[in-house]
């Protein structure tokens, strides 16, 4: 292993900032500034660990979340609705090695699109509400924190 | 100042907040009839990047004519436009007095500071609202055409920066959002001047109540549900009180006592999903303008941190959840 490593790296940039930067800064601003920057290299530390683990659950869930609405079958999308092209844009996306997120998202996006005008059948906004619900929710663990007060 | 002279800046330091201009904190000094004089003074630079991309001639001439009208707003001084003078573009105001905050007013103030500040928070909003902008110069912020335009102006405007700032990024919710804003747009019931940022957190006060609101560089004209929505949204909120001032249906009753205007509850729940779709696009504009070096402020960054608040509140009003 290459030591350090990169969390001691951050670890080592941070008591940098706070014992041979900061005691020079006179400036409030650059002091806010300095700490604004240790905070930036804590959540970096916490993204490098978690971020992983949190595209890969995103990527599972919308292939499940799709592979469930494809199971439902047309009849739940109607012609109109425009969600059967991107039911199949969602599908080629999902079969790809490896998969691609951002086609995913888009068709994420056209489904959730559909739910909020009121466009989509009822089982399919149901599957739709539920990864929204569960996206969300792995967003604040991922990223639940506040500002750092500037 | 035409009779000053020997002018002199003391003790300029750059200060912290007001992230869409370089704000700086100063005393000027100068000989006036024989008279040494100073005051304290605030300077607003453009930044080379940030949260929003702004005309800060169209600012000052804002808060000058907000000045004029005597609402509660710093004395705006001295713009200069010669970007050769400083580097960019910078205007010059009285620095006001008062304490301010980053977002819902402060749970640990003395409650009747509270109240005085939530009643000049709202008799603020209301003498905006009150105003003709012909009177005070103010087409130059662009009148709507008539009264279908507000939320079809406004929705175009932040779909627009959501697509150029998303860096390729596609966000469900946002998508969804804008496709609803669209969707169902409603129609003022008077073209009224805008602050586009009204809300705890832009405005210095003590305990007597408000001193000075502050950031008027998104004023324009449009619907006057656009300041009470974004001033009531959740997000600026601390539990059930808006803004942290008052409990939210408190809020809306003193509003429609001091306005003498019923609150539209569609067109405010409209203004509140603009005003999280807004928000939201702020923070991907900041991001993307670190990401491209075109602002080192370490706040920037953590813009993304605010997402997962303002995207779950629009799934609430959405039903996407």
């Amino acid at each position: 292993m290459l030591r350090p490593t990169l969390n001691e790296l951050i670890s080592g940039m941070q008591r940098t900032i706070i014992e041979a930067l900061m005691p020079e800064l006179t400036s409030p601003y650059a002091q806010n500034q300095a700490i604004s920057a240790i905070g930036m290299l804590t959540h970096a530390a916490a993204v490098l660990d978690a971020a992983p683990a949190y595209d890969a659950a995103e990527i599972k869930d919308l292939r499940a979340t799709f592979g469930a609405i494809k199971r439902l079958g047309d009849k739940h999308l109607s012609k109109k609705s425009g969600l059967r092209g991107a039911l199949a844009r969602a599908t080629r996306a999902s079969v790809r090695t490896p998969p691609e997120r951002r086609a995913l998202e888009a068709a994420m996006a056209e489904f959730a699109t559909a739910v909020a005008l009121g466009r989509a059948d009822e089982r399919v906004a149901r599957h739709i509400r539920g990864y929204i619900g569960r996206h969300l929710e792995r967003s604040r663990i991922l990223l639940g924190g506040t500002l750092p007060s500037a | 100042m035409p009779h000053a002279s020997e002018h002199r800046v003391v003790g300029l330091k750059r200060i912290s907040g007001g992230s869409s201009r370089e704000t700086y904190a100063f005393e000027l000094e100068w000989i006036e009839g024989g008279e040494k004089r100073r005051r304290p003074m605030i300077g607003r630079r453009d930044p080379t990047g940030g949260l929003l991309k702004s005309d800060r001639e169209r600012e000052f001439k804002v808060i000058d004519a907000m000045h004029r009208a005597g609402l509660k707003v710093p004395e705006p001084l001295f713009l200069e436009l010669d970007a050769s003078v400083m580097d960019r573009p910078f205007f010059i105001m009285e620095r006001a007095a008062g304490q301010t905050g980053m977002g819902a007013f402060p749970a640990a103030e003395a409650e009747s500071t509270r109240i005085k500040v939530a009643e000049d928070f709202i008799s603020e909003l209301v003498r905006l609202q009150s105003l003709d902008y012909r009177e005070y110069g103010l087409e130059i912020l662009g009148a709507p055409k008539n009264l279908e335009e507000p939320a079809r102006i406004q929705t175009a405007h932040w779909n627009g920066l959501y697509e150029s700032d998303r860096m390729g990024e596609h966000y469900p919710i946002l998508t969804a959002a804008f496709a609803w804003l669209k969707a169902n747009p409603v129609v003022s019931d008077r073209i009224v001047i805008v602050h586009g940022d009204y809300r705890s957190g832009n405005y210095l006060y003590d305990e007597n109540g408000i001193i000075a609101m502050l950031d008027w560089e998104m004023a324009h004209l449009g619907d006057p549900m656009e300041d009470l929505g974004w001033a009531s949204m959740l997000f600026w909120g601390r539990d059930e009180f808006a803004g942290g001032l008052l409990e939210r249906e408190e809020f809306y009753h003193l509003y429609e006592d001091k306005s003498g205007h019923p609150i539209d509850r569609k067109r405010l729940f409209f203004y509140q999903v603009l005003g999280n779709a807004k928000m939201a696009v702020i923070c991907l504009t900041g991001i993307r303008d670190f990401v491209e070096r075109r602002t080192s402020d370490a706040v920037m960054p953590f813009l993304e941190l605010l997402l997962p608040q303002l995207l779950g509140d629009l799934a609430s009003q959405l039903r996407l959840v």
